[in-house]
């Protein structure tokens, strides 16, 4: 009968080729075993649904999993991704970091922002697609490999479960814990920054609209002061880099951190001011447009002054606060 | 409600097969001689479930198996190894036991209920 050759088929090409024609033959002569002399069609229905699902019953045949990551390994495999994700994001914004601040960002600063902000959205999801591309993978194939009749979960080092893992777990409140998109945000706030300053010239400056589109007037830097402090801001931007970097792999704030943070704080702040004290910071041609607005000599060192005062607050702020979620017990 | 028993039954009876399919094997069996054996007994057996586990036995060499050409259809038997008949030993034990201690178990918690 044409129905029990179609089952036979639809059973064995499941199958390892090894074993097709032994399991095809006694599926042949258990069916016909099963069904009564002078069978008709319908005995034959009655038989194959008695059998079931060809896909089930080669299914059994099988030794191999019909899915993809078991319960031995897929704790273990939701434990590491939530691991690397994170890592592989940071990772690829630091890159972007590196990247950006010579490359062409655009024709405004919001263009030149959104540009960036938009790199590293677009780098964080596609290294995600890979990172969970290749972990999925390994773990499928692991999946398949391991030929142990043990079917318990394993723990992250792939071994079975020990009172001591417990010691591995970082009891963490949430008032000292560093959220991940702190983490996130100051990457990309440090990509940005480094490629408003390293492109200041074409990007910082006065925009006129003429004719409904923006107009660059003039840049208010002049770059070549900016460039003169490339060493001093590259330290800053690197020492922020790594900050971040500490900060994640911490994942709460210590003492430590916080002291780090302080040093980094005074670090950036007098950066700040030592760059702003240069006389020749701004762009004459900016000054001069400015003075036809307003009268910008007289609240020339008040503003100064003002900008100093408020970095000085800013930083001690955020010290403070690094110190307080540290001693959060 | 039902289908939750059903699987439960389901559940409870896997266990037992592998012991009901071995005790059946002291004398050589095809697949549907078997399946005949074990319904007579009241044991219904899901067709597709056995024929795979009676595979998965032979892998574990815990049964043998033979072509035997010489009827109108070919038929592949299946036996208890040496081995086979060892394991099948021990886990009989293991499931009188089992049994006995379920039996007192489930008596006592009868005893209980009517208090």
């Amino acid at each position: 009968m044409e129905l029990i050759e179609l089952y036979i088929q639809e059973v064995t090409r499941r199958l390892p080729e090894k074993n097709r024609a032994d399991i095809a033959l006694e599926l042949q002569s258990t069916i016909e075993d099963m069904l009564p002399e002078d069978y008709t069609e319908q005995d034959v229905k009655t038989v194959l649904l008695k059998l079931g699902d060809p896909v089930t019953l080669a299914s059994g045949y099988r030794d191999r999993p019909m899915h993809l990551i078991g319960p031995r390994y897929y704790d273990v495999y939701i434990s590491l991704l939530k691991m690397i994700l994170p890592i592989a994001a940071v990772i690829s914004l630091i890159a972007l970091v590196g990247d950006n601040p010579f490359r062409d960002t655009g024709n405004t600063v919001m263009e030149a922002i959104l540009k960036i902000i938009g790199k590293g959205i677009s780098g964080i999801i596609s290294t995600g697609i890979q990172v969970f591309f290749w972990l999925t993978l390994s773990f499928a194939i692991l999946e398949r490999l391991d030929t142990s009749k043990d079917q318990s979960p394993v723990t992250k080092d792939l071994k079975p479960w020990t009172p001591e893992n417990l010691k591995d777990i970082p009891n963490i409140s949430k008032k000292k814990a560093v959220p991940m998109i702190e983490v996130f945000a100051s990457l990309l706030g440090l990509s940005v920054f480094a490629a408003l300053y390293f492109n200041a010239a074409n990007l910082l400056g006065v925009y006129e609209k003429r004719n409904g589109s923006l107009i660059f007037v003039t840049p208010s830097f002049n770059q070549d002061v900016l460039n003169s402090y490339w060493l001093l801001v590259s330290c800053v931007i690197i020492i922020g880099v790594l900050l971040a970097i500490y900060k994640l792999f911490l994942g709460r704030w210590t003492l430590k951190l916080a002291f780090f943070h302080a040093i980094y704080q005074l670090l950036y702040t007098l950066a700040f001011i030592i760059i702003i004290s240069n006389p020749d910071l701004l762009n004459p041609e900016f000054l001069a447009y400015q003075r036809t607005l307003f009268s910008i000599d007289e609240w020339k060192s008040s503003i100064y002054w003002g900008l100093i005062l408020i970095s000085i607050i800013f930083a001690a702020y955020d010290t403070y606060q690094g110190f307080r979620k540290a001693k959060i017990r | 409600m039902s289908t939750l028993l059903n699987s439960l039954t389901t559940e409870l009876r896997r266990g037992t097969l592998t012991l009901a399919v071995l005790s059946q094997l002291k004398t050589p069996q095809y697949g549907y001689s078997l399946v005949q054996r074990l319904e007579k007994s009241g044991i219904t057996i899901d067709q597709s479930t056995l024929y795979p586990l009676l595979r998965r036995l032979e892998k574990q060499e815990l049964v043998t198996s033979s072509w035997d050409t010489s009827e109108s259809r070919p038929r592949k038997y299946y036996s208890l190894s040496d081995y086979g008949g060892e394991i099948f030993t021990q886990l009989k034990e293991e499931w009188e036991k089992t049994s006995q201690e379920l039996y007192i178990l489930l008596k006592g918690e009868g005893e209980d209920g009517a208090d």
